[in-house]
C-alpha cells in the first residue's frame, strides 16, 4: 500500500523525489510514524489518570477528617516538589518491586531467600516481567501521579472559587452533603478549573517525550535512531548526523498538539460555562 | 470513586499479570552498534549478533527473540531477568566475569583504535589537553579513564553514535572504540575520519554473557556454538559482516589450543 502511495506521489511531483520518498516511507520511519501512538496514549491515560487522582487529592484537602486532609496534602505538596523526570523513572521502578517483594514473600521458600541474600528476586518465581507495554501504562500513571498532584491544586482552588450562595442554596433545597458535592461543587467548578487544567495538560503534554527513559520505543528515541550518523551501507542510507532534522519535526509535532489542545480546551471552557453566569 | 478505581486496578493487574509465563528466550542487544547489531531500514534488529543468535537457538532448540536495552543498563537489566542472554559486542573481562558468566567467544579479541578527524595529529607516548571520546561502561572507557585521565578530558557517551556524531562535529579530538565498529565509520566517512596511533589491545574475545546460575543454558550455547564454529558458519557470518577471518577452522583452533 505504501508503495502505491509513494508511485502516485512520484507520478505527481516527478522522478527527483522517488529516492527521498522512499526513504522516508521506509520499515524504519514506519517504525518511527507507528511510536506516536506510545506518545498519544501516554497522553491521554496519563490526563485521565491526572484527573482522577486530582479529584481525588482535591477532595482529601479538604475533608472534614483529618487525617484525609493530611494526606492530601502531603500528596499535592511532595508529589509537586519532586522533579518529574526523577519521579517518572522512580514509580515504574518501585512499583515493580514492591510487587517483586510480595511474590517472593508468596512463592518462594524461606530456604530460597536466605540462600539468595544478594540477588533480586530471591527465587524465579518471583520475577515480574515488564514488557514495553506494561512499561507504558506504568509510565501512564506515574504521569497521572505527578500531574495529578498538580490537578489536585487546581482543582482544589477551583472548588474554593465555587459561589458559597449556590452550596447553601443546595442544602436548604435539602440535598445531601455528598449530592452537594458532586452535582454543584464539583459541577461548578470546571468552570475555575479548566485554565489551569489547561496548563497541567501543556505540561503532562511535554512530560510525555521521557517515555523513552523506560526503554519505550517512543517517537524520541526512534528519531535518535534514524538521526544518528550511519556510514554502512548495509544499514541504510549512508548519511552524516541528521537528528537535528527529526528533532525538529519532533518540535513541530509538539507544537501542533499545543495548538489543537488550546483550541480543544475552549471549547470545553465553552461547555462548562453553559448557563453560568461568569465573570468572564 | 471506589468504584471506578477498583475495577481499573484489577484490570492493570491482570493486563501486567499476562506478560509473567514467558517460554522465549530472551536476547538482550543494544540495536545501534552496527555491524555487530543494529536497525536495519525495515526497522529490524539485524547484524552479525542477530545472524548468529538465531542460527545457535535453531541449533540448540530454543526458541529465541532479541529484545533492544541501552548498552549502560545491559547487565543489571539481563540480572534483573528482564531477557536471559547479552550479545552486544560485549568482550570478556575478568571485571564482568565476577557478576555474569560468559560462553566461548564468538568473536576473537579485536584490538581498539583511536579515530580522529584528517589531519590530526597527536603525540599518543604524551597526550596532553585532548578531548578523548568513549562509550560510558566500555572496556574503552575503562582504559582511558586509566591512561589519559591526568592531562586530558574523557567525553562518555551512553550510545556509540553520539560518539561518532561528536567526533564528526569536531566536539571530541579522539574516538577510541572497538576496531570493528571503527572500521565502518572510517570507511564511510570518506577520508574525513581516519585512524590515528597505535591499535590497543583491550579485553578478550566477545561472547555471550550470561547469568551465574543458568548452567543449562551456557552448556546448550556452548554446544551450539562448538558446532557453529566447526561447520564453518561462524566464519562465514564474521566474513560477511567483518570482512575478516577465517578465525574458526580446525587449523585455527588447533594453533590456539597449542598456545
Amino acid at each position: 500500500m505504501i508503495d502505491t502511495i509513494v508511485n502516485a506521489l512520484v507520478g505527481l511531483l516527478g522522478e527527483d523525489w522517488r529516492a527521498g520518498l522512499e526513504y522516508i516511507t521506509n520499515g524504519k520511519h514506519m517504525a518511527w510514524y507507528a511510536s506516536f501512538k506510545f506518545t498519544l496514549i501516554a497522553a491521554v491515560a496519563g490526563a485521565f489518570f491526572a484527573v482522577i487522582f486530582g479529584l481525588l487529592g482535591a477532595a482529601a484537602k479538604q475533608s472534614k477528617f483529618a487525617p484525609l486532609r493530611w494526606i492530601g496534602s502531603f500528596y499535592v505538596n511532595i508529589v509537586r516538589g519532586v522533579p518529574d523526570v526523577l519521579f517518572f523513572i522512580f514509580f515504574p521502578l518501585a512499583f515493580e518491586q514492591t510487587v517483586e517483594y510480595f511474590f517472593s514473600r508468596a512463592r518462594c521458600t524461606a530456604e530460597e531467600i536466605a540462600n539468595n541474600a544478594g540477588s533480586w528476586p530471591p527465587c524465579d518465581a518471583a520475577q515480574w516481567y515488564l514488557s514495553g507495554n506494561d512499561y507504558l501504562i506504568l509510565a501512564c500513571v506515574s504521569l497521572g501521579l505527578v500531574y495529578g498532584a498538580f490537578a489536585a491544586n487546581v482543582i482544589h482552588g477551583a472548588m474554593i472559587s465555587v459561589p458559597k450562595g449556590q452550596l447553601e442554596a443546595a442544602q436548604a433545597y435539602g440535598f445531601t452533603e455528598k449530592q452537594v458535592f458532586w452535582r454543584f461543587k464539583v459541577r461548578q467548578m470546571w468552570v475555575y478549573a479548566l485554565p489551569g487544567l489547561s496548563n497541567v495538560w501543556m505540561l503532562l503534554l511535554k512530560a510525555t517525550s521521557l517515555l523513552s527513559l523506560l526503554q519505550i520505543a517512543d517517537i524520541v528515541l526512534w528519531a535518535d535512531r534514524l538521526g544518528a550518523p550511519n556510514y554502512l551501507a548495509r544499514a541504510g542510507l549512508v548519511h552524516p548526523d541528521w537528528r537535528w532534522k527529526y528533532y525538529l519535526a519532533l518540535f513541530i509535532f509538539y507544537i501542533i498538539m499545543a495548538m489543537i489542545s488550546e483550541r480543544v480546551f475552549r471549547a470545553l471552557q465553552n461547555r462548562a460555562s453553559r448557563g453560568m453566569v461568569t465573570v468572564n | 470513586m471506589k468504584k471506578i478505581l477498583l475495577p481499573l486496578a484489577i484490570a492493570m493487574v491482570a493486563f501486567t499479570g499476562s506478560a509473567v509465563a514467558a517460554d522465549k528466550v530472551r536476547i538482550g542487544t543494544e540495536g545501534a552498534y552496527a555491524p555487530w547489531n543494529f536497525m536495519d531500514d525495515k526497522g529490524k534488529l539485524a547484524g552479525y549478533e542477530i545472524d548468529l543468535g538465531m542460527d545457535l537457538c535453531k541449533r540448540a532448540e530454543l526458541e529465541c527473540e532479541f529484545v533492544v536495552n541501552e548498552w549502560d543498563s545491559i547487565i543489571p537489566n539481563m540480572i534483573a531477568g528482564n531477557y536471559d542472554m547479552i550479545m552486544a559486542g560485549m568482550s570478556v573481562t575478568d571485571e564482568r566475569k565476577e557478576t555474569i558468566a560468559f560462553s566461548d567467544e564468538y568473536f576473537p579479541a579485536d584490538p581498539s583504535r583511536y579515530a580522529a578527524a584528517k589531519g590530526d595529529e597527536f603525540d599518543f607516548d604524551n597526550l596532553k589537553g585532548k578531548n578523548i571520546g568513549v562509550q560510558g561502561g566500555t572496556i574503552q572507557a575503562a582504559y582511558a579513564e586509566e591512561t589519559f585521565k591526568e592531562n586530558n578530558t574523557i567525553k562518555s557517551y551512553e550510545k556509540p553514535d553520539q560518539s561518532v556524531a561528536d567526533l564528526a562535529a569536531g566536539n571530541i579530538d579522539i574516538l577510541l572504540a572497538d576496531g570493528s565498529f571503527l572500521d565502518p565509520v572510517v570507511e564511510g566517512s570518506g577520508g574525513m575520519i581516519v585512524y590515528v596511533g597505535p591499535n590497543v589491545q583491550i579485553g578478550g574475545g566477545v561472547a555471550i554473557g550470561m547469568r551465574q546460575k543458568d548452567t543449562d543454558l551456557a552448556e546448550k550455547m556452548n554446544a551450539a556454538l562448538t558446532e557453529a564454529k566447526a561447520d564453518g558458519t561462524v566464519d562465514k557470518l564474521v566474513m560477511e559482516y567483518f570482512k575478516k577471518g577465517p578465525f574458526y577452522t580446525p587449523a585455527e583452533e588447533e594453533k590456539k589450543a597449542a598456545e
